[in-house]
């Protein structure tokens, strides 16, 4: 089972504005899967030092990808929710974050607890943060009725600094402990010439160290370029990085574009497929080694005068994602949203 | 204490250092303000991890994580 969706960067964090975020997602792949994905962030300040923040989101998920149409011949569908809720109280310099989250989907669910601090020093050039979290997913082993259950501890720890009024960087590390059932029922490998669900380890480590620098150029220009290194217990090790430019097209159009390099080995005990009686077996693709290439693009517009019924100051989003891997993996998202401030 | 470690505990150290010497006035932070020039995730960007992780054998380095979902 996957065990990240990113909650909350802890790091860079800018004190709230009351908005609301409305943003429709499509997903679709090669597999024959697609995901329509709408959510809503509302961000309050309550008082001048706490502010709340709620998520709600919606995965409608139709698949007919290789493990759903081994039972279901017309595919299958599959509906998941995620609500979380984090408050944010000010301290001086300081800043403190509690949350929650919770996903219920067919044959998974998932609860999260969460914590953060971040503290500005050197007159808000630096800003120093941390967090922790700790997740209780519990897997159903569909078609039958057994669920299992995982734990998951994560923290995570950063630095950010301005170094001049056009540059900016972040340096973080974060490092996971899943212990728990950690096979992915849906997915089977040949094993002895038969398809077979996989076996995984029940415990793996996961570390990711990341760099990410900012730098505005001239004429409203802007560059970034983000870099994570990750290495795990099951030999999984991967680099990725992206390069991206932005521009002001004028004050209220913003423009840009993207791309990502992504490249993994395989898992220790990853074999196309297997004989004998091998104590770990796998049939995930996220266990195979492969690369990818991702294309990005983006345009913002904010009209004077508001978004049709909305206020001045609303923000309409589009953006769009090509992403193709070595496994022959295809997959293209749209994103469609509005930022809303409220008073 | 290994090569990496005092490697690491020097640049560590060299950038602590470092840090201190960046000295961005207040009035001078307009540029970095600007919606390109931070690392907050936005609804798009979150989405876009989030599905990436779903398809990738690695995850993490930019925050603290959730249960994440299992329909991958």
């Amino acid at each position: 089972m996957a065990t990240s969706a990113l909650l909350l960067a802890a790091a860079g964090y800018n004190w709230a504005q009351n908005q609301l975020d409305v943003s429709f997602h499509a997903f679709q792949d090669s597999r024959g899967v697609t995901v329509l994905s709408p959510d809503a962030n509302f961000t309050k300040d309550f008082t001048d030092r706490t502010s709340v923040k709620l998520k709600f989101g919606v995965d409608a998920i139709s698949a007919a990808s290789d493990s759903c149409a081994r039972c279901h011949s017309d595919g299958a569908t599959n509906g998941r929710f995620v609500g979380s809720a984090n408050i944010t109280r000010k301290y001086g310099d300081s800043k403190v974050t509690a949350g929650a989250e919770f996903s219920r989907e067919l044959f998974y669910q998932a609860t999260t607890v969460l914590a953060s601090v971040s503290r500005d020093l050197n007159n808000a050039n630096t800003t120093v943060a941390g967090g922790f979290a700790f997740s209780l997913n519990q897997p159903q082993l569909h078609p039958g009725p057994t669920v299992e259950s995982q734990q998951s501890y994560d923290a995570y720890g950063s630095v950010t600094q301005s170094w001049t009024k056009r540059t900016v960087t972040q340096v973080g590390y974060e490092i996971n402990q899943v212990n728990g059932y950690q096979t992915n029922p849906f997915l089977r490998t040949t094993l002895n010439g038969v398809m077979t669900v996989g076996n995984s380890p029940d415990a793996r480590t996961r570390h990711a160290l990341s760099a990410r620098l900012r730098q505005a150029l001239p004429a409203e220009t802007f560059f970034e370029a983000d870099y994570r290194r990750y290495h795990d217990t099951w030999s999984v090790d991967s680099n990725a990085f992206s390069l991206g430019l932005s521009h002001h097209f004028g004050p209220r159009i913003v423009g840009g574009g993207s791309w990502r390099h992504y490249a993994q080995t395989g898992a220790y005990f990853y074999q196309p497929e297997y004989t004998g009686s091998p104590t770990y077996f796998t049939g995930d693709f996220r266990l195979f080694p492969f690369d990818s290439n991702s294309v990005t693009g983006r345009f913002e517009i904010t009209p004077k005068a508001g978004l049709l019924m909305m206020p001045a100051g609303s923000t309409l989003a589009l953006q769009y994602e090509r992403y193709r891997a070595t496994t022959g993996f295809e997959a293209g998202i749209f994103t469609g949203g509005v930022r809303i401030p409220l008073k | 204490m290994s090569m990496k470690v005092r490697a690491l505990a020097g640049v560590l150290v060299l950038g602590i250092l470092t840090t201190a010497c960046a000295t961005v006035k207040p009035w001078q932070r307009g540029m970095l303000a600007d919606s390109c020039m931070v690392f907050d995730a936005d609804s798009a960007t979150a989405y876009m991890t989030h599905w990436q992780e779903a398809r990738e054998g690695s995850m993490g380095g930019f925050g603290v994580q959730g249960g994440g979902c299992g329909c991958k």
